[in-house]
């Protein structure tokens, strides 16, 4: 089974703690590194390399859309997932249009990254 | 887990202290202070906060703190509490959108959705960080672009734009809407093929209160908010049918419902509409109304390919760098081979493509110049000694549709010339250490290789299609996915 080198990304420390904590059961993900804010995330995604990054959609100075888009600029660029406070249609149609294949609810993190992974391994066969 | 800092600003003790009970039951993370004095402004930047609640504050040191906060043109909205807000508004002198009003006693339901409408304050600035107004360029294909714009801004016309992925139509929709007379009234865009199709009808028209579960209170559509104004409806090509019948309506009777809600409501919006899909392949198809197409396409414009105004492009950097430098980004330089170098790629993904990475190269090396090697590999697989050459793809198709080279334009591509963006250490199988983008690789190859048979043929589109073994109609399809014109093609 494929397992996918994974980025987290969150300004929130305890909230990074919890993720990995949730994710841990899942064996398709395999996290291989931590970044704390929308530059971070942009550098690190350039020097690891990782196949996939979930990302809170709100830090404070770069955010979760933008740091997106720069990612994306990336050779090569891994699978965007946003993980968002807010799950209504406007915040969808934003994260949609910077190029994330992904939008997840934080308040439901752990069940809809686990299944969005699922399928994106099954899909790549 | 607590969300987005909160900063709230109120010398009433007690009330701070029930709004700090508020926003962590919204799963916040609210800071207090009692006055902006409280506050050490270097130890923080105005985007630390999501959004600052303002209750009783020292007008002075308010004032030096809102002008602290603006100099950060992303820096978060102000909620502030109603028996300050009209002072503050007017002191301020912030736009209404960046400073709403709590009620007070302050209501969880208000709360929470101002703290959202806050959220998406934050994300369209944060999209509003390389968008030029243009749309930007000299070039005969967007002096066209601009010509039409200014034909039909005045009237209330419908207009479709096409174009692919990435060309600007936003941009010009915009630019439309900026010249018409409903510039003074709302600009209001929708993007339909990134909202969940089961959302698209209470997004667009709104809905009452108990519409539907979570409609917890009413609200308004997209349709309501450009009141007066222009309404963009984008990728209008991704909409459901059962939308589009509604849409139609809107066209024809210029009435609405909101989801739930019994009477209809009068639409005073002028109609953008923008795709990149082939809405005439669509309707053959059976996924898009004939009907509607003919309500839309009342006067259509084309937006063209980056690719095919590649003279653009030194302007088009210099208007993004300016752009980013006004959004507090550091100031980028782009060396003269890294220059070259863009303008022998292909752009699928067009102008925002281009935006996107001048805004990577100014976020990642703010006040440098930045060279040939700082570039994405897919940017730089022309060889540096080649780069000098100019655009082999905006001359060959300036040889191929005039037969001749435009005058002051560069010497044509010489048979011997070495091959566009493949590069050197590939040969075609060989991976270079750093990897290869698949995709791009394999179009550099079919489009060099394309270049040569053309030029073998004399352009003759029929004789090149014989030396690739391919048929006629599938390399005239390449030709216009890679923005080349052939002397046969009948222009």
């Amino acid at each position: 089974m494929k397992t996918l080198r994974t980025l987290l990304v969150d300004d929130n420390r305890p909230f990074l703690i919890l993720a990995r904590h949730l994710l841990e059961d899942c064996a398709e993900i395999d996290v291989v590194g931590e970044a704390h804010d929308g530059h971070e995330a942009v550098r690190m995604a350039e020097s690891l390399r990782p196949d996939l990054i979930i990302m809170d959609l709100a830090m404070p100075g770069m955010g979760g859309l933008q740091a997106t888009r720069l990612i994306k600029a990336q050779d090569r660029p891994p699978v965007i997932v946003i993980a968002s406070h807010y799950d209504d249609p406007a915040h969808r149609e934003f994260v949609a249009q910077v190029g994330a294949e992904g939008f997840v609810n934080k308040q439901y993190y752990e069940t809809e990254v686990i299944a969005f992974v699922r399928e994106m391994v099954k899909r790549a066969g | 887990m607590a969300e987005s800092r909160v900063l709230v600003i109120d010398a009433d003790a007690e009330r701070a202290e029930g709004l700090r009970t508020v926003l962590e039951f919204v799963d916040y993370r609210p800071v207090i202070v009692e006055n902006c004095a409280a506050l050490d402004r270097s130890q923080h930047k105005p985007r630390d906060w999501g959004a600052v609640v303002v209750g009783k504050a020292e007008p002075k040191s308010l004032g030096a703190f809102i002008d602290w906060l603006r100099k950060d043109r992303l820096h978060p909205p102000l909620l502030v509490l109603q028996p300050y807000y009209e002072a503050v508004l007017e002191a301020s002198a912030l736009d209404r959108s960046a400073c709403l009003q709590l009620d007070t006693p302050v209501r969880y339901t208000q709360l929470s959705d101002l703290l959202r409408r806050a959220s998406l304050v934050g994300l369209q600035q944060a999209t509003e960080v390389s968008r030029l107004v243009g749309p930007t360029g000299n070039s005969p294909a967007i002096r066209r672009v601009r010509r039409m714009i200014e034909q039909v801004a005045a009237f209330d016309t419908t207009v479709l734009i096409t174009g692919e992925s990435g060309t600007g139509k936003e941009v010009v929709a915009r630019a439309i809407h900026e010249r018409s007379g409903r510039s003074g009234h709302p600009f209001v865009a929708v993007n339909c093929g990134a909202i969940p199709h089961e959302l698209l009808e209470s997004e667009l028209f709104g809905h009452e209160k108990g519409a539907f579960t979570g409609a917890i209170t009413a609200r308004k559509g997209r349709f309501e908010m450009a009141d007066g104004g222009t309404l963009f409806l984008d990728e209008i090509g991704d909409m459901p049918l059962s939308m589009q019948v509604k849409i139609l309506r809107v066209l024809q009777e210029r009435t609405y419902e909101r989801v739930g809600a019994n009477r209809s409501s009068h639409c005073d919006v002028r109609i953008i509409a923008a795709t990149h899909r082939n809405l005439e392949d669509a309707i053959v198809k059976g996924s898009f109304r004939e009907d509607l197409y003919y309500r839309l396409n009342v006067f259509p414009i084309e937006t063209p390919p980056l690719r095919e105004r590649l003279e653009d492009l030194p302007l088009l950097i210099e208007d993004l760098i300016h752009a980013l430098e006004c959004s507090g980004h550091g100031r980028v330089r782009l060396s003269a081979d890294a220059v070259h170098a863009l303008r022998a790629y292909h752009w699928p993904g067009n102008v925002r493509e281009l935006s996107n990475l001048i805004e990577r190269l100014a976020v990642l090396h703010p006040g440098e110049a930045v060279g040939l090697d700082n570039l994405p590999q897919r940017y730089r697989a022309k060889p540096p000694q080649q780069a000098v050459a100019a655009s082999a793809v905006t001359e060959l198709r300036r040889e191929a549709s005039t037969g001749a080279i435009a005058e002051g334009g560069p010497p044509p591509p010489r048979d011997d010339e070495p091959s566009v963006r493949v590069p050197a250490s590939i040969g075609g199988s060989e991976l270079p250490p750093e990897g290869v983008n698949l995709k791009d690789h394999i179009e550099n190859i079919e489009l060099n290789l394309i270049k040569q048979a053309l030029q073998q043929a004399g352009g003759i589109v029929a004789h090149a299609a014989k030396l690739l073994n391919t048929r006629r109609t599938t390399l005239v399809e390449k030709l216009r996915k890679y923005g080349l014109t052939s002397r046969d093609d009948g222009e």
